[in-house]
């Protein structure tokens, strides 16, 4: 474990380095958030007004928090990192580390991932309390159930991403399976909370990334229950060991394919 | 005692293949067909502890693949490997630990952090003890004379620092075996030089083993004492180097400065390589002529100076590349 704390540890290091670089990242949060503020407040006619259980104020505080858990990913870094890494046969260092891929990327991700979400939670939750004039209300338990919940999201965020990168052993090209997985994350999962969705569909909704990775912190940030806090950490916990494993077993099979000619 | 033995060892790529054109773009899409390469063809031989072999073949020979088989990245088709008691495909993790990979033509540096700072990760990688890893960076610090950039990020060394500290990272946990893949490709002369002498060091303090694979021949003439050619995925040459310079080829360069314009024409076993004004090339084979029958066409009373050297070991290798092909 301490050699995986070393490689979060390095990665963090490397981009302490380049803070400007994701302060300049802030300004297409800050627009993001501006537009779903004027979009809500405009579907809002009353503020008082409630729809699909969500206030006006909620559904802005949910926008905040799950736009956050996906800018500060950089999804598509890491999948085309591990694309290259897979094509360009750079995956041969990491293979003769005494190492696995699997948790050297997510550790390696998350060093990239935590500075990120650190500065723009900071900046997301400054823009909620200018603009909105309230905070959630949040006990400091619960606000730790939060963190954790935020944290499992991003982690399994990571190892799904992990997978899609992964293919690259079998088939030229994983990048238009990302694009697919980050326009479900983000238009189905970032933007509309699931009750909003059709009831038929939303049991399966429950059982795909995006209840774990976007709307599971999103809802207890914007509407804490100790009930549903405990539902949503167990069934991050279970996507999380089940992610994992699928990455170690497209791993061990490609690895087994790996194709790497040339020098 | 064998660090390295390989059996038989064989391994085949499989290649997408498509037809010119449009329609063969479409064909391919609709029933792609494959070709089955066969990069490395049954292979065998041994390395012993503290040698330091030169693996070599031209571009597509099946060294690379070879090289990644022991390293435990690629799986062989067929055949066995041991690497220090190691199987590579079983316990590719456990080998690890003992043994280092450098690919000249691949960065494992973490290139915005300091040379100090990624030995420090290695060290962590393999998990040796803090003071440990600190004694080993002080000691291979000297070695390799990284003093003057230890504190800069690898981005702003240049390719030879570059090279050094892929060195030094891949020798922090004392591997038994280090694989060297062209280690001085794209290297200055003066670099190259310098590398050489510390990987020769290097071996020497530590009996690192070292397998290294080079298109440069200085690197394997002044480097290694074993030489392993490849061809067309076959073993064509495991010789020692002096036997490899002095007896496969069985011939020599004559170089000599006349008084006199001399009119020579090649004779069996004579072949004159250069003629211009007083200065003539000649290069005799030794299984037909003599030294001294070359010298006599020349007559000795016309020789102002002569030079008899070895055939370079460069034409050496060309020339058993070119009989693989045959």
């Amino acid at each position: 474990m301490k050699k995986y704390l070393y490689i979060f540890q390095s990665e963090l290091m490397t981009n302490l380095q380049y803070t400007f670089d994701i302060l300049v990242g802030f300004v297409s949060y800050c627009i993001m958030i501006f537009i779903f503020l004027n979009l809500w407040q405009y579907i809002y006619s009353d503020p008082s007004e409630v729809i699909k259980g969500y206030t006006m104020n909620q559904m802005i505080w949910y926008v905040i928090v799950t736009e956050i858990l996906w800018m500060s990913l950089g999804g598509r870094k890491l999948c085309k990192k591990i694309c290259n890494d897979v094509r360009s046969g750079n995956i041969t260092y990491n293979i003769t580390k005494p190492y696995n891929y699997v948790e050297y990327s997510l550790f390696s991700h998350l060093g990239i991932t935590t500075l990120k979400i650190f500065l723009i939670t900071i900046l997301g939750m400054l823009l909620g309390i200018v603009f909105l004039k309230e905070f959630p209300k949040l006990t400091i338990l619960s606000v730790l159930g939060v963190l954790l919940s935020c944290a499992l999201a991003t982690t399994i965020n990571i190892v799904l991403i992990t997978i899609i990168g992964l293919i690259s052993f079998f088939i030229e090209d994983a990048n238009p399976f990302f694009w697919l997985y980050s326009k479900l994350i983000l238009v189905v999962g970032t933007i509309f909370p699931i009750e909003f969705f059709p009831k038929a569909i939303q049991p399966i909704m429950k059982y795909s990334p995006i209840y774990v990775v976007s709307y599971g912190p999103a809802k207890l940030f914007v509407d804490f229950d100790t009930h549903r806090f405990i539902e949503i950490i167990i069934i991050q916990v279970i996507y999380l060991i089940i992610a994992l494993l699928i990455a170690h077993l497209i791993y061990w099979k490609g690895v087994r394919k790996l194709n790497v000619n040339g020098g | 005692m064998a660090v390295i033995t390989v059996e038989n060892l064989s391994k085949n790529f499989k290649v997408k293949v498509k037809e010119k054109g449009l329609k063969g773009s479409f064909k391919s899409f609709v029933k792609p067909k494959y070709n089955i390469i066969k990069a490395v063809k049954n292979i065998s031989f041994e390395v012993e502890k503290g040698e330091m072999i030169a693996f070599i073949g031209p571009n597509g020979a099946g060294k690379s693949t070879s090289i990644k088989m022991m390293t435990g990245i690629l799986f062989p088709d067929s055949g066995k490997i041991d690497v220090l008691g190691y199987d590579p495909t079983k316990n590719r993790r456990k080998l690890a630990y003992e043994i280092g990979c450098v690919f000249g033509q691949k960065e494992q540096l973490w290139t915005h952090l300091t040379p100090y700072d990624n030995f420090k990760f290695f060290g962590a990688i393999y998990d040796i003890p803090g003071k440990q890893v600190e004694k080993k960076i002080e000691e291979l610090r000297e070695l390799f004379e990284l003093e003057e950039f230890m504190n800069t990020p690898v981005r702003n060394l240049s390719l030879g620092q570059r090279i050094r500290c892929e060195i030094v990272a891949s020798l922090i946990h004392e591997p038994k075996v280090l694989f060297l893949d062209e280690p001085t490709i794209g290297l200055d002369p003066v670099v190259k030089e310098k590398i050489r002498t510390l990987i020769k060091r290097m071996n020497k303090e530590y009996k690192t083993t070292v397998v290294l694979t080079s298109h440069d021949v200085s690197d394997i003439e002044k480097l290694c004492k074993r030489v392993i050619i490849v061809n067309k995925g076959q073993i064509v040459l495991d010789d020692t180097m002096e036997n490899l310079k002095y007896h496969y080829l069985n011939k020599k360069i004559i170089d000599a400065k006349m008084k006199e314009k001399v009119n020579l024409d090649s004779v069996e076993g004579i072949n004159i390589l250069k003629d211009k004004d007083y200065n003539l090339k000649l290069e005799v084979d030794l299984k037909k002529k003599s030294i001294s029958d070359a010298i006599k066409l020349l007559n000795p009373d016309n020789m102002i100076d002569i030079n008899i050297s070895n055939v370079p070991l460069e034409q050496i290798i060309s020339e058993i590349y070119k009989d693989g092909d045959k």
